[in-house]
């Protein structure tokens, strides 16, 4: 019973911090001391319809060889305000599968059953049935999911000839290793009756992931 | 009480992350210091918003200010030099010496290779080498990301007309941010749906 509020106090400290971090990073982007372009660019357009400069002079330097007349001032300002981003896309979904592995890695890690020193093993290992084995099951599968939400929906950013470099490259090897190595630690625990050492690979594989999502956060 | 230790020790690691980042999230959009943007939680996958304000009104009074990391250094270095400014794509874009200065001091210093913003890493990681690009519509990584896009949604599109509008279709394109969520096609506002693809 002490045990499982422990679990609920950890998830919800992790939730805060994570939301807290979130929302201010949210505001303070949004406080960023720049005019906004919309304004910008209404009011230049004011000022090209009022006359007071030879509009010659004030063409678009649009960044291709075949300049748009006169787009300057016509934003689709109004539409961008309507426009509001899906909470839920593919590319999101990739995302919150991967955010729910890690949050779900260190659960497992925190619920692994603590090791007695000198204990002589009784009873047969559990390997189900277990908050510890539970989480990992789910840990795996969210992994699993990951990996495939991310192959099918940014496939697209993925391109070998740009070399390791490249941040998408980076954050496809780590954290497909690392979703891998989680992958294993589970099985390779599940089919032991006996102790095994697993948690090292998970926590590697769970480091990996988080570093493969900071690449590309 | 090894585990209520590792509890309590992996609950402050977190909550002292998020604190940090959120902190280190407004003071980040003036470092581009390796530090910031480990411990930074605010996201970083498009580039870095245009913070200078002359920079944002001189650029911003003909086009969309785009930001310094959407190119490398050198091609800033090309484009932001008073005989290039004569001749800034077919028009004449001249600025005094002191305001030529403090934009290409800016572009330079905010330039793709110089962010940890994702896409400015793309682009530097991609113009590493060769010939140094003038556009960004020319670059290898913008053309890749738009070359699905079919042609009745740009150029045929009389609210979009061209790939350099950025901000007419990437609606928060001032915050820097490009990723595919956040755009609307004018007249296809499904235009990422199976069926839109060609």
């Amino acid at each position: 019973m002490e045990y499982s509020i422990k679990v609920v106090i950890a998830v919800a400290g992790i939730c805060l911090a994570i939301f807290s971090g979130g929302v201010y990073a949210d505001t303070a982007a949004g406080n960023a001391v720049l005019p906004p372009a919309a304004g910008f660019y209404s009011n230049n357009a004011q000022f090209l319809r009022s006359g007071q400069l030879n509009s010659s002079s004030y063409l678009l330097a649009a960044n291709d060889g075949n300049p748009a007349q006169s787009q300057a001032g016509v934003t689709p300002d109004a539409q961008a305000m309507k426009f509001e981003p899906p909470l839920i896309s593919e590319r999101k979904v990739h995302q919150y599968l991967g955010l729910g592995t890690v949050l779900f890695a260190g659960l497992t890690m925190l619920a692994a059953p603590g090791e007695s020193e000198g204990a002589v093993q009784t009873a047969p290992r559990q390997t189900s049935g277990t908050t510890h084995t539970r989480l990992a099951r789910t840990t795996a599968a969210l992994a699993a999911a990951t990996v495939i939400t991310g192959l099918l929906f940014h496939w697209n950013d993925f391109h070998l000839d740009d070399g390791f470099s490249d941040p998408d490259n980076q954050h496809v090897m780590l954290a497909g290793t690392g979703a891998m190595l989680m992958l294993y630690a589970v099985n390779k625990s599940a089919k032991s009756s006996v102790p095994t050492s697993h948690a090292g690979i998970a926590e590697l594989g769970a480091a990996l992931m988080l570093v493969g999502i900071k690449l590309t956060w | 009480m090894h585990r209520k230790w590792k509890i309590t020790a992996l609950l402050a690691l977190v909550l002292s992350m998020g604190c940090g980042g959120a902190g280190a999230a407004e003071f980040s959009l003036n470092n581009n210091d390796f530090l910031n943007w480990l411990f930074d939680f605010q996201r970083t996958n498009g580039v870095k918003p245009v913070t200078d304000k002359q920079y944002q009104e001189e650029c911003g009074a003909c086009h969309f200010a785009y930001q310094p990391g959407l190119l490398p250094a050198k091609s800033w270095e090309a484009l932001l030099t008073d005989r290039a400014l004569r001749d800034h794509f077919g028009v004449n874009a001249e600025l005094d010496d002191d305001t030529l200065k403090v934009i290409r001091d800016y572009a330079i210093s905010n330039s793709a290779e110089k962010s940890w913003y994702k896409r400015s890493r793309k682009i530097a990681a991609a113009t590493e080498h060769g010939p140094t690009p003038l556009r960004i519509t020319g670059l290898r990584y913008i053309v890749r990301t738009h070359h699905d896009i079919p042609e009745k949604m740009i150029t045929g599109n009389k609210d979009v007309k061209s790939l350099s509008f950025c901000d007419k279709c990437h609606t928060q394109a001032a915050k820097g941010i490009y990723d595919a969520d956040t755009v609307n096609i004018p007249h296809y506002p499904n235009w990422d749906g199976w069926f839109n693809k060609p």
